[in-house]
């Protein structure tokens, strides 16, 4: 009879409990029963939205939320149990309390089993963001641009992988646990980045992506069996990119280059964690592409403006990067940052080099830095031929607008 | 300051919420309570069972019972507060932005009567 106190509910509670619920209890029915899972945590936030407006919040949301979809599971692996004449002894041996799960073991068991390396890459995203991260078919539909129908498709076949393949929920032995991590983090990776190149524009869902791949790599950092240096290095790479953030963009929503950001709007709360992970990232033998972008990143957050940051310092690490991971996109970023040490001449020769690069063909940014250079160089006719070519190439809304302002840059006046 | 029982009907919620989305509706009606708590009324809420409920009627001395009373209506009651205001004017001042209409809901406001003071 207590009247309601609480006036907030913690940010993401439903969300982050979700994922926990999820995982808490598929890990206690076996991974054949995820869908049960699911239903079960389905119907206690329901439950919870029912009943919370009227009655407030409960003490303690998050045991409540756990008991009833316990409960719930119970129930319905009765209903099963009836329908099939038998009860394979689930009743009872799962606590009571949430909290009781060590560290976030079940989250991190789930995690390994979303991403094992025998589901489809795409299937791996979205399973992980389903069942690890509580989004709904529509939100990691709307996160990539992807029909809801196709999402669902990807994901009934998944599971049923999962079933046939007899995939368990655990944290792999220590001989296996290598491949499988890289497994988790390359997924990690790919949803910070999706949410990254997202952030900024009308899609609010996609933005959250990089903070749910922060709190999924926080989760992995804060366990003994995945407290490993690439995994700290991933996540000082993805606090220190996020760190700007909130600069990337002006008030029209419009990107601004990195010497155009008010530094100041740098989150140095995220700077500062991401350099204390890149810190506990250098031990151990082994430098991967995440400890040498990380670097990278911190470089660029500790330059206190864009004349002070080292530039000579950034195209060495994109030589290390190219000797970890090489690709056209990382030679692109070399000539860009050769450029700012050298000059545009040089940044420009870098780049004719891997003009004619087919996996660039579509890439907007080649022909823009390009463009870039050439305006810096002293040249804005030819500057304005490629950012032309830049805007036949597929952006988004904000990349367009972006291009459009270079290509006025370099028409000062209007034409005759 | 006078009591009124404020019943909240709707046609139900949809259940492909997302969890994101079902903690805003939430947030939505702790804040509305907040707001409330803030002003120093005093607020209690209840929620009634879901798909249950009996209507007594006396026919001839004798007890009829039915199921009910939702039958008739697809609107579902699906809880009720007991709020202080000064008048019905108020009531509808502070129920004017209340999140449940938001939706399909709706509210059925009535003043509890005080029989202490008209005897």
């Amino acid at each position: 009879m207590e009247p309601p106190e609480v006036g907030a509910l913690v940010e993401h509670l439903f969300r982050h409990s979700a994922g926990h619920m999820v995982a808490r209890l598929a890990r206690w029915l076996g991974a054949a029963r995820l869908d049960l899972a699911e239903e079960a945590v389905q119907d206690a936030l329901l439950r919870a939205l029912a009943m919370w407006p009227f009655r407030g919040v409960p003490a303690e949301p998050r045991g409540w939320l756990f008991q009833v979809a316990r409960n719930r599971a119970v129930d319905l692996l009765r209903r099963e149990a009836t329908l099939r004449g038998k009860l394979d002894g689930y009743d009872g041996g799962l606590e009571e309390s949430p909290a009781a799960s060590a560290l976030g073991d079940d989250e991190l068991a789930m995690m390994f089993m979303c991403c094992h390396p025998s589901l489809p890459p795409a299937a791996r995203v979205a399973l992980t963001l389903k069942t690890v991260g509580g989004f709904s078919v529509d939100e990691i539909a709307a996160a990539f641009l992807a029909e809801s129908d196709a999402i669902a498709q990807r994901l009934v076949r998944a599971k049923r992988q999962i079933r046939e393949q007899a995939i368990a929920i655990e944290i792999p032995a220590a001989d296996e646990l290598g491949g499988r991590l890289d497994s988790v983090l390359d997924v990690l990776y790919l949803l910070f980045n999706e949410g990254y190149s997202a952030h900024g524009g009308p899609n609010l869902t996609r933005a959250e992506l990089c903070g749910e791949a922060i709190r999924l790599a926080e989760i992995l950092a804060g366990n003994p069996a995945t407290d490993q240096p690439a995994v700290h290095a991933l996540l000082a790479l993805m606090l220190l990119q996020a760190s700007r953030l909130p600069a990337r963009v002006d008030q029209a929503g419009d990107i601004l280059l990195l010497a155009e950001q008010d530094r100041g709007a740098w989150d140095q709360e995220l700077i500062g964690r991401g350099l204390g992970h890149l810190d506990r990232a250098a031990s151990g033998p082994t430098i991967t592409a995440y400890h040498v972008e990380a670097a990278i990143a911190a470089a660029h957050a500790v330059a206190v403006n864009d004349a002070a940051t080292d530039w000579g310092y950034i195209v060495q690490r994109y030589d290390d990067l190219l000797a970890i991971k090489p690709s056209p996109v990382v030679e692109l970023n070399r000539a860009i940052a050769l450029a700012m040490a050298d000059g545009p001449a040089s940044g420009i020769a870098a780049i004719e080099r891997i003009e004619q690069d087919p996996a660039l063909a579509r890439y907007y940014l080649l022909p823009a830095a390009l463009g870039r250079l050439w305006l810096e160089a002293g040249d804005p006719e030819r500057a304005a031929r490629y950012f032309e070519e830049a805007l036949i190439r597929p952006c988004s809304a904000p990349e367009r607008r972006f291009l459009e302002r270079q290509l006025t840059q370099c028409r000062p006046r209007a034409p005759r | 300051m006078a009591k009124y029982l404020v019943v909240a009907r709707s046609s139900g919620m949809p259940s492909t919420l997302s969890p994101q989305e079902m903690q805003k509706v939430i947030q939505k009606y702790l804040s509305w309570a907040e707001e409330l708590r803030k002003s120093g009324r005093a607020l209690h809420g209840e929620k009634l069972r879901a798909g249950e409920g009996r209507v007594l009627r006396g026919q001839g001395g004798k007890m009829a019972v039915t199921d009910g009373p939702y039958a008739e209506t697809k609107e579902i009651v699906g809880g009720f507060w007991l709020i202080e205001a000064g008048s019905y004017e108020e009531m509808l001042t502070l129920l004017a932005n209340h999140p449940h209409l938001d939706s399909s809901g709706s509210l059925e406001v009535r003043e509890v009567e005080d029989t202490s003071q008209r005897g």
